[in-house]
């Protein structure tokens, strides 16, 4: 008959490079061990303790919430939350011990805990050299509350140890317990435990010595043993122990922020009002019926769900952004119902789309509401700031994220720490491809020169095999808002995040999720910024008011120029894949958007679903549906699943799954890869497919769609909200292209293309351009009538590489104040450095006050300080000297350096004589050649892409003066003409063109590598990633 | 006066190529910390590949995965330059290391010796080919103006000041080792060559540029002088002596070697300096040269006690052939601090001093048979200390109780059940260097009383091993 046992001192791997096993390790082995308990005791966090809940409940074990600590000079000890009193005061514990001092470290006070411990139980441990005064402090502090913690390891006498702890117990009168110190789950996590010590104090194992446990006894040790080595009392207090932790993680009770509801209302009758305030301000003629019953089911079920609070949350802070002028868009589950578009939330008309708002939240999923709001991504700033005004930083703070090992990182931290050189490390981790989470296998790391056989490399990759997934460290949400009535700490601890005045919350998304608490995404979206800025200029220019919601809907001219492709700029539609669907697909209404901005993504790629799409569109192929349920759910898509929710309904409608079970499934698409857990998901909906009569071949598609959504969840939800940014900046850029235009290149870097390409778009468009100039330029790029009287477009300042943005200020309010004649006068009249004046002479903004670059540049050289007193006193004048003119190749290369773009001729156009005599094509001609012919082009290398979604192609694509053409490079040209491909600045390409559908691609058959002939050109290429 | 500049193309390249002998295998030199190793020189073989200066490694690797990498090392660098620069010095009294990756001779005074021009250059073209050391050289009037010429040139001779000037005046600015700042300004302006420079007002330029950019011009024609610091041979001894016969037993090597040892004594005496290590080399007809280093644990100068020293590690050498010159080379030389001597002992201690004993015994019974201790943090007792050849070692920190001395090896304890005093003991370490042990470990009384250090393995099973004796 052994004892029974509850381990009371144990770190999962939350405790960063400490901990060896995950808490579901610890808990399954405590179950087989027949613990009675576990305690997760992490240093001085709480990161880790939902998922310890969540494998507490799995394997049946009770969970203990507690932490271990250092006392700074005082006791190391473990506290354990005895109650949720004691869990809150845990909380505010080791946010004090963190909020003191960066991010990932922590000091604790002796002064913390001579507040109040009540509800906290505390486990000493006691040092090699147990200092008394350390026990009699903790005495006074936890009466009746404290025990010496016994932790016996086969050290090189534990009989001494024990009577010297045993002797110190009858001294200070304390009761003992023992406890395991446990680090791992079992003795075979040694390595690996050893291996985070190394990375931990950043050495070697061979230089870690004594750091290094001397043994692997800190695992979860089977209850004989523990009788072996302990006294039976001190295996009995820790059962006792046990039992007086009676807390519970889900006794957690979240409340949302109450000041948003006014005295005299609930929080139900107070949305409604505000939802009435919006439809008058929305529908100012009244609405119809429809809409109020719409209306009204919305609100009847948001109520029964009890999400009002929510809702109200939301439209404070996007009330908030409106106020302030900053342009914002909802999207997400519940993000667009009418109720939303009433409160502003979102701006799509719920008239417009025929999307249904019971899709994204539903009475039977028991899925919180999930909002996430876009913001101009150069004002998200003041909107977070709001947020923390206006509920303070004990309220509102941002989620977590777990940022775990992924296989690169892996193995560059197991490499170091095994002493292999860095180059070899380096080389091992650039074998595994990017945020992969496998280990490389044999043989790619025989291609790249490594004997995976080779004793050290077999240790490193068996590591790195169980570092994988561990989390390494946490990071802050990209915006996540968690906002509470009570003080967050008494929830959850909050450390410091590494931004300055950040402060985040210990959980991450999935873990707010398991404990039932809200969250508000804030995020950037730059094309907010371009769209706001683009209003602002046609109202400016054009004294029309436009905003997301009145530009007008169902533009045919919008339409036609999307399905030609012409989308340069535009959200979303702008990529290479994207525009070369946009012919085929051929959007004409709204909801050919929403599936336009979801089609190109994984998930329907590796599902195989976009051609079936395709071809039923374009009436290649019947539309018809795999049973009639499945009609009602994949009717708006011609019969294909393409959206997420979509996916979830067929596994209710077609698999049998429950609405909880198809929850499950969302969780588990969206973190298969982290966590695994989808292949039960794979027989459980093949199986209930066949059993309803569906085809293997379905099943499988359906499944190897749900893992492409693994990488890009893709919702109709979000699909729908970012269709209408898509519209917007279509019709703009349709009815508006110097606006448009202009205000893309003024909120840069944003989108796909740089400012240069997308003014080459805009003169292909016959928008005229002018170059930068101090005498007209502002900062901003800005609208200039041509001589026709259209609109054409000015650089500004900000578009010479370096040049401040305050000087640009100044010169502006410098030329509106008094002008300049000369260069001396804008240096000294707007104090520009001489920095600031070689900029602008280089980037040919003087034109207009000393001619030419060269000219210029000599005459900023010539500029003096003025001697005080005499500030507008002419320096002495000098005998001027005729310095050669540039040539168009010089003015070229400089207005590349300088301002990334050129007003002269194309480069291309400099070198299409010589291209002609090599035979070359230019992309104009390209146009009008036939599918199938063998053609010679040539091009600036604009981008280099090698897609996940297509095996081992590189997609090139070329730029010349007339256009882009798109090339595509198989793999083994690719890897026999590496060195081109790489390399080339300006490259020429043989191949056979492929011409279908109004698409054009040139398959190369070989590379050439033009580049000497730039003579240096600064052309700026996107590269792989 | 004449200078010749011998600007070294690819100094460093060449001389990490010296010491390897894939001569044509491709090969980069890297600097710079992983990741960001940047590619700062590559040889032909490389270049054909299209790898260049400039270009990450981890770039270079995505091109290419068949090239040798080695690290561009400045001290390197610099230590090939002064290597070449005690080449040079046979050659010129007055040479100069002062412009980086260049040679600066004054040959002026050396023509008579070596002359004409073209005759000397071939000499040093010659001299340089091989010793594997691309080169081009320039002669001209003044140092600046045969640096900055190399920089376009190889070949040229300049020997009067106006062909100077019309060769400065066709220099392209970005050549001419005008500072970065002024020639990406001056570029900018659109000049290309010194001449456009040259012919701008000078009132004009002195407006626009630093001082120094007219000094510069003004050094290139020889109308402000430049000074130049002279290369000095560095600090060492080195004498070698050469038989008329081949000596075969090591009697006769004594004297000849002894007199190199008064030579020594009587260079360190006049730099009042000690030796601490020295190397006899001795040549042979055939056979590879042997070479003993002869280290001392404190730096002497007494040729006697030197003698003494080199005439025991000679008697331990087994001649491979007979000898046919001895050379003592002595770089080592840190400042002699004399011993200290009591003020009233007349006569020396009788007892030999600890350093003399130590250096005696290393003498007689080789370097290895004498070290120091010192601990190492490693769990495994048996790797908890290592042997240590410099100076006096630590003793080793105690973990618990172990005994002071451990057996080289394990051997099984002739005992069944010994008598447990303490343990066990865990020791679960060093499975990274595939050295894994699992042992628990007790403290036992043998039957005949001793206390011995015994180890099972964990799971329990195996014999008792015995590990080491308490004392």
């Amino acid at each position: 008959m052994t004892a029974d046992y509850a381990e009371l001192h144990c770190l999962s791997n939350f405790s960063f490079q400490r901990g060896a096993s995950s808490a579901d390790e610890l808990f399954a082995r405590a179950r087989q061990h027949g613990y009675q308990a576990l305690a997760i005791t992490d240093e001085c966090t709480l990161a880790g303790i939902v998922r310890a809940w969540e494998a507490s409940k799995a394997h049946g074990i009770p969970l203990i919430v507690g932490s271990e600590m250092q006392v700074e000079s005082g006791p190391r000890l473990v506290l354990l939350a005895e109650d949720k009193t004691g869990y809150q005061r845990l909380c505010q514990l080791i946010t004090n011990a963190r909020r003191r001092t960066e991010k990932g470290s922590y000091q604790l006070l002796r002064d913390d805990l001579e507040t109040d411990t009540s509800g906290l139980l505390a486990l000493w441990l006691p040092e090699p050299e147990p200092d008394p005064q350390h026990g009699e402090w903790l005495r006074t502090r936890f009466d009746q509350r404290l025990w010496l913690a016994v932790e016996l390891h086969h050290g090189p006498d534990d009989a001494q140890r024990l009577e010297q702890l045993l002797g110190l117990v009858r001294q200070l009168e304390i009761p003992a317990v023992a406890s395991g110190d446990v680090h791992m789950h079992a003795r075979g996590r040694r390595a690996l435990q050893d291996t985070l010590t190394a990375i931990r104090h950043h050495c070697t194992l061979e230089e870690a010595g004594h750091r290094l446990f001397p043994n692997g006894e800190r695992h979860l040790r089977p209850l004989q043993q523990l009788a072996r080595l302990y006294p039976p009392a001190l295996l009995q207090a820790t059962v006792e122990i046990a039992r007086r932790c009676r807390f519970d993680l889900g006794d957690l009770k979240y409340q949302y922020p109450r000041e948003l509801v006014p005295a005299d209302h609930t929080p139900s009758s107070w949305l409604r009002h505000l939802t009435e305030e919006g439809i008058a301000w929305r529908w100012p003629q009244g609405i119809s019926s429809e809409l109020r019953a719409q209306l009204d089911k919305e609100l009847t079920l948001i109520s029964e769900l009890e999400y009002e609070s929510y809702f109200l949350t939301v439209h404070d802070i996007v009330r908030f952004a409106r106020g302030q002028g900053i342009l914002c868009q909802g999207r997400g589950s519940a993000a667009n119902s009418a109720v939303c578009f009433a409160l502003g939330i979102t701006e799509i008309d719920p008239a417009r789309s025929n999307l249904l708002f019971e899709r994204f939240l539903s009475r039977e999923r028991n899925e919180p509401p999930d909002i996430d709001v876009d913001f101009e991504h150069e004002r998200r700033e003041e909107v977070i700031q709001y947020i923390f005004n206006r509920y303070g930083r004990r309220r509102a703070a941002l989620a977590a994220v777990v940022s775990s090992y992924h296989a690169a990182g892996a193995i560059r931290d197991v490499g170091k720490a095994l002493g292999l050189p860095p180059d070899q490390v380096d080389a091992l981790a650039r074998c595994c491809n990017r945020w992969s989470d496998r280990i490389p296998d044999a043989q790619r790391l025989r291609e790249a020169g490594f004997d995976p056989d080779s004793p050290v490399l077999h240790r490193v990759l068996t590591l790195c095999g169980q570092l994988i997934g561990f989390p390494r460290h946490l990071s802050q949400h990209p915006g996540g808002f968690v906002i509470s009535e009570q003080p967050l700490d008494t929830l959850v601890p909050v450390e410091n995040a590494a931004m300055e005045d950040r402060t985040v919350i210990q959980w991450d998304k999935d873990d707010l999720d398991a404990v039932g608490l809200l969250k508000v995404d804030v995020l950037a979206l730059g094309m907010l910024t371009a769209l706001r800025r683009c209003f602002d200029l046609v109202r400016h220019y054009r004294g029309r008011e436009l905003t997301l919601a009145t530009i007008p809907a169902g533009d045919e001219p919008t339409y036609s120029m999307i399905s030609q492709a012409d989308t340069i700029g535009v959200f979303q539609i702008e990529s290479r894949a994207q525009m070369s669907m946009l012919p085929r697909l051929r959007p004409r209404r709204f909801y050919d958007l929403v599936i336009e901005v979801a089609i190109v993504r994984p998930g329907p790629i590796q599902g195989d679903m976009v051609h079936p799409y395709l071809r039923r569109r374009n009436g290649e192929e019947e539309v018809s549906y795999p049973s009639p349920a499945l009609k009602k759910v994949l009717e708006r898509t011609l019969g294909v699943p393409l959206f997420q929710e979509q996916v979830m309904e067929i596994a209710i409608v077609a698999a049998g799954y429950s609405a909880g079970e198809a929850d499950q499934l969302r969780r588990s698409m969206a973190a298969w890869k982290r966590k695994g857990g989808l292949e039960p998901h794979r027989d459980k909906l093949t199986q209930g497919m066949l059993e309803r009569g569906y085809t293997r071949e379905f099943a499988e598609r359906l499944f190897e769609q749900i893992k492409g959504f693994g990488d890009y969840g893709f919702p109709e939800s979000h699909a729908a909200s970012f269709a209408l940014l898509t519209y917007a900046s279509s019709w703009l850029k349709c009815h508006e292209p110097a606006a448009f235009a202009c205000a893309l290149i003024n909120s840069w870097p944003m989108g796909f293309y740089s400012p240069d390409q997308i003014l080459q778009d805009a003169r292909r468009h016959g928008i005229e351009t002018w170059p930068v100039d101090v005498r007209y330029s502002d900062w901003d790029c800005t609208l200039e009538h041509d001589r026709k009287g259209e609109y054409g477009i000015r650089l500004g300042l900000r578009m010479i590489r370096g040049f401040r943005e305050d000087d640009a200020h100044r010169l502006v309010a410098t030329r509106q104040r008094q002008g300049f004649t000369s260069v001396e006068e804008l240096a000294l009249r707007s104090q520009l450095s001489r920095r600031a004046m070689e900029l602008l002479a280089d980037a040919g903004a003087l034109r207009g006050l000393a001619g030419h670059r060269h000219q210029a540049r000599w005459a900023v050289a010539g500029v003096q300080e003025p001697l005080p007193l005499f500030t507008e006193a002419p320096t002495q004048a000098e005998q001027g000297v005729a310095l050669p003119l540039p040539s168009i190749g010089e003015n070229l290369m400089a207005d590349y350096a300088l301002v990334g773009t050129t007003m002269g001729p194309h480069p291309l156009r400099l070198l299409r004589s010589q291209l002609k005599a090599r035979g070359c094509r230019s992309s104009k001609q390209l146009k009008q050649m036939k599918d199938n012919t063998y053609v010679k082009v040539a091009g600036l290398v604009t981008g280099r892409q090698r897609p996940g979604t297509a095996s081992g192609v590189t997609f090139v694509t070329l730029e010349d003066e007339h256009g882009m053409i798109n090339v595509v490079v198989w793999r083994t040209l690719a890897e026999r003409q590496r060195k081109e491909l790489v390399h080339s600045q300006l490259l020429q390409v043989q191949g056979k063109l492929e011409h279908k559908e109004g698409i054009r691609h040139l398959i190369a058959s070989r590379l050439t590598d033009l580049t000497p002939m730039l003579q240096g050109l600064d052309t700026r290429s996107r590269d792989f990633h | 006066m004449r200078w010749a500049c011998i600007l070294l193309t690819r100094l460093a390249l060449d001389g990490v190529q010296r010491g390897r002998d894939d001569a044509d295998a491709p090969l980069v030199l890297v600097s710079g910390h992983v990741p960001r190793r940047l590619i700062r020189a590559v040889n032909a073989q490389a270049r054909a590949l299209g790898l260049r200066p400039g270009m990450s490694l981890t770039a270079a690797q995505t091109l290419v995965t068949d090239f040798a990498v080695a690290e561009y090392d400045e001290q390197q660098i610099s230590h090939w330059q002064h290597f070449l620069a005690a080449w040079a010095y046979r050659y010129s009294s007055h040479v100069s290391l002062d412009y980086p990756h260049a040679l600066l001779l004054e040959v002026e005074s050396s023509l008579g010796l070596f002359g004409p021009w073209p005759r000397f250059e071939q000499r040093l073209r010659e001299d340089l080919t091989g010793l594997g050391f691309q080169h081009r050289i320039v002669l001209a009037p003044n140092p600046a103006a045969a640096r900055a010429l190399t920089n376009v040139h190889d070949g040229l001779a300049v020997m009067d000041s106006l062909a100077l000037r019309e060769h400065i005046q066709r220099l392209p600015i970005q050549r001419s080792g005008l500072d970065a700042q002024s020639v990406a300004t001056l570029s900018r302006m659109g000049l290309k060559q010194l001449g456009q420079i040259l012919r701008l007002p000078r009132d004009t330029l002195a407006r626009r540029f630093p001082a120094e950019v007219l000094a510069h011009l003004d050094r290139l024609l020889g109308v402000l002088p430049v000074a130049l610091g002279s290369y000095q041979p560095a600090d060492e001894f080195v004498a070698r002596i050469e038989f008329n016969f081949e000596v075969d037993s090591h009697q006769a090597l004594l004297f000849p070697i002894r007199r190199l040892l008064l030579d020594l004594q009587a260079f360190l005496a006049g730099r009042d300096c000690s030796v601490q290590r020295f190397e006899l080399t001795l040549e042979h007809r055939d056979h590879e040269p042997t070479c003993l280093p002869i280290g001392l644990l404190s730096a002497e100068r007494d040729a006697q006690q030197l003698f003494e020293v080199t005439r025991s590690r000679l008697e331990q050498l087994q001649l491979p052939e007979p000898v046919l010159a001895v050379r003592l080379r002595a770089s080592d030389l840190p400042a002699f601090t004399p011993k200290p001597v009591s003020l009233l002992e007349e006569r020396p201690p009788p007892v030999q001093p600890w350093d003399q004993l130590r250096e005696r015994l290393r003498a007689r019974l080789g370097d290895e048979a004498i070290h120091g201790l010192v601990a190492v943090a490693d769990h495994r007792p048996e790797c908890a200390w290592r042997r240590d050849t410099e100076g006096a070692g630590m003793p080793p920190a105690q973990l618990g109780k172990r005994p002071g001395w451990l057996l080289a090896e394990p051997e099984p304890l002739n005992e069944l059940v010994p008598e447990i005093l303490a343990g066990p003991e865990r020791i679960e370490s060093g499975w990274w260097d595939g050295a894994d042990r699992r042992r628990d470990y007790y403290v036992v009384r043998t039957r005949d009383g001793r206390l011995a250090w015994v180890w099972q393995a964990v799971d329990g099973q195996g014999p008792w091993m015995l590990h080491g004796w308490f004392a």
